[in-house]
């Protein structure tokens, strides 16, 4: 069962990890990215749902990132991960077209729930 | 050397100046008294001098008429012999002695160019015809003699006598010359000498002591008194006042000095009370100083601690999103209650304290990053409510809210605001244990002259404890459980409060709650 396709952006390979070893056995489908500019490429290439991206990366930081995709892919909706949550920047994220955010550490439900909450809303 | 510092006082001046003006006056009115009073005895003495001479020409007249030669020299001597007569002579035309008081000088012949006859003759020049008299030193030198020289004129009876001695044309026929001791009259000049500078003297010692008198009453002592009460006033005795009850200069001199000593006693007063209140500014400002650099320290430190704590945080913040997922993914994976289980709820949990403990040091390393703005609290108060209202935590909790509509803008980062009151409501529901009632209030206050907003979040909780009281503030201070607070909220609150000029204050009783009270600079409002 594919529930969605995701695209995770985040330099870290355990937080790339985690989320695939948490939401893959949901039947999400998931695509790893290292960095902005590898997935705003592989966002190119195919289309997904959700786009679950750090915020603070080297190269291009994740408010970059979900300004080029709510510019390109508006219909993608995009997550922000955020080790360094701030009322402000969450509040920036929010604004500028991001469906939600999510803090660092997260637990595999609360990453679940996040995401099936856009899915859900997705599907209304 | 006394008679060198008199001299050069004011008195002494006075008294040298006008002593030596009366001592110079009165040697002067001396002299002339004495001259005046000798030429008049003098002319006297000459007067009766001539007289006398004019009484031996009366005398002998006769027996010169008669050519009674021996009767002529025996009226001389008796005449010559009177006291005070020192010598009569008569001369011929010839200038020789036919009569003398004193025999010796009888047929002594003068010398044309004698002394006697330039009182008559000129070297050549015709005859002097009147009387004349001078005045030279006696034999002993010490007493003077007056000289009468008279001419005997030819008269009718001389050159119609029988005797036929002398033809008509002759005007003069000889000399009558008469010494008279001016001996009495020395005496009586040297006597009125002796009273007139007896009178002088003590008429200057008189006048000199009397002007000494008043000098020293009327200036040199009230000239003293002025120095002394100015070296008192310059030795810093300003209390110091010259008693010189007078209408005069002086007295005026004194009034003024003591004038000039009060206003100078004011002003050293004024001064003393300038000074102080300066040290205590001083001391103020210094303390002022002291506590914003201790701040500043403080401030910095928590700076550098909180970039060090961001970049921990961050790249801790990964591998614990590791452990914290894979702890739940093994957790799954083992029944409850098997020691398995419990080991990897030990790992998740240990797991989410130090994601607790990187949240703390998270926003401590925000704390000294302000960005002020015109912030409205109120706003702020019910953002932050917005977060909290849908935790579980708040389920059982009452959340009151009583803002001031009026409460005017602060200059605030509305973020760090956001994060202390939230630290605030946190605070007051983990002290009410899940049950209870959080009032926040917010009024307008004022202390001393500035206008602060005051913002109140009262509990219904336990209270604090003085011992905790004191040390509330400190960073890692908490009485939470171990794994619930991490002791740096109220930490980063006092920060961030005293950042933005404010300050926090607590009001708390055991078993009724605690208030903590917000006080924030209100901005001046701008018409």
């Amino acid at each position: 069962m594919n529930r969605g396709k995701i695209l995770v952006i985040d330099d870290e390979d355990i937080v790339r990890l985690s989320c695939s070893r948490s939401l893959v056995p949901e039947g999400y489908e998931l695509k790893m990215a290292k960095n902005g500019p590898e997935g705003l490429k592989m966002l190119e290439e195919e289309t997904f749902d959700l786009v679950l991206t750090d915020l603070k990366m080297p190269n291009m930081d994740g408010i970059e990132v979900l300004g080029t995709i709510k510019e390109k892919w508006p219909k993608t909706d995009v997550v922000i991960v955020t080790g360094y949550q701030t009322v402000e920047t969450a509040v920036k994220a929010i604004k500028l077209g991001a469906f939600d955010y999510i803090e660092k550490p997260f637990t595999p439900d609360s990453l679940i729930a996040t995401v099936a909450n856009v899915f859900r809303i997705r599907n209304r | 050397m006394l008679v060198n510092k008199s001299l050069q006082s004011l008195t002494g001046k006075l008294i040298f100046a006008i002593g030596t003006l009366m001592i110079a006056g009165s040697m002067l009115f001396w002299l002339f008294l004495f001259k005046y009073q000798e030429k008049e005895l003098i002319d006297s003495s000459v007067k009766y001098g001539n007289s006398f001479v004019d009484f031996i020409k009366n005398s002998t007249r006769y027996a010169m008429l008669t050519a009674h030669g021996t009767l002529i020299q025996q009226t001389v001597e008796a005449i010559g012999g009177a006291e005070g007569i020192m010598n009569v002579r008569i001369f011929n035309r010839t200038g020789k002695v036919i009569y003398s008081a004193d025999k010796k000088h009888i047929g002594t012949q003068l010398d044309k160019g004698s002394s006697l006859c330039i009182t008559c003759h000129t070297a050549s020049g015709p005859v002097k015809e009147t009387p004349s008299w001078k005045i030279r030193k006696g034999e002993q030198d010490d007493y003077r003699v007056l000289n009468i020289v008279q001419p005997i004129y030819n008269q009718p009876d001389c050159y119609t006598s029988s005797c036929h001695a002398h033809p008509r044309e002759q005007r003069v026929l000889g000399i009558v010359e008469a010494d008279l001791s001016l001996e009495l009259l020395d005496h009586s000049i040297k006597q009125q000498g002796i009273a007139i500078t007896v009178y002088v003297l003590a008429f200057s010692i008189v006048i000199s002591g009397t002007l000494c008198i008043i000098l020293w009453n009327f200036v040199s002592t009230p000239v003293t008194m002025l120095a002394q009460g100015m070296r008192r006033v310059a030795a810093g005795d300003l209390d110091f006042k010259i008693n010189i009850n007078r209408k005069d200069e002086i007295g005026e001199l004194a009034n003024t000095f003591n004038a000039m000593s009060d206003e100078l006693r004011k002003a050293k007063n004024e001064l003393m009370e300038w000074g102080n209140t300066l040290e205590k500014k001083v001391q103020e400002k210094t303390e002022a100083i002291h506590r914003a650099q201790q701040q500043l320290i403080h401030s910095e430190k928590l700076a550098s601690l909180g970039r060090m704590a961001a970049g921990v945080a961050h790249e801790i913040n990964s591998p614990l999103t590791g452990i914290v997922t894979f702890g739940h993914l093994l957790q799954k994976k083992f029944p409850q209650g098997t020691e398995d289980r419990e080991d990897i709820d030990v790992i998740i949990d240990q797991a989410n304290r130090c994601s607790n403990i990187i949240k703390g040091l998270l926003g401590f390393a925000r704390a000294t990053t302000a960005e002020k703005d015109q912030t409205n609290i109120n706003d702020v108060l019910n953002s932050t409510l917005n977060i909290v209202k849908n935790k579980a935590d708040f389920f059982n909790i009452k959340l009151s809210t009583n803002l001031d509509p009026s409460l005017g803008m602060i200059k605030a980062d509305a973020p760090q605001l956001q994060q202390v009151f939230l630290n605030m409501i946190v605070n007051a529901a983990d002290a009410c244990e899940g049950k209870g009632t959080i009032t926040i209030t917010t009024s307008k206050v004022n202390d001393n002259g500035q206008d602060y907003a005051q913002v109140e979040f009262r509990d219904t909780g336990y209270g604090i404890k003085d011992e905790d009281l004191e040390k509330i503030f400190e960073p890692f201070f908490t009485t939470k459980p171990v794994g619930k607070g991490t002791g740096l909220g109220l930490a980063v609150s006092h920060g961030i409060i005293q950042d933005h000029g404010g300050k926090i204050t607590i009001s708390t009783k055991i078993g009724e709650g605690t208030s903590f009270f917000i006080w924030l600079p209100a901005l001046k409002e701008t018409a």
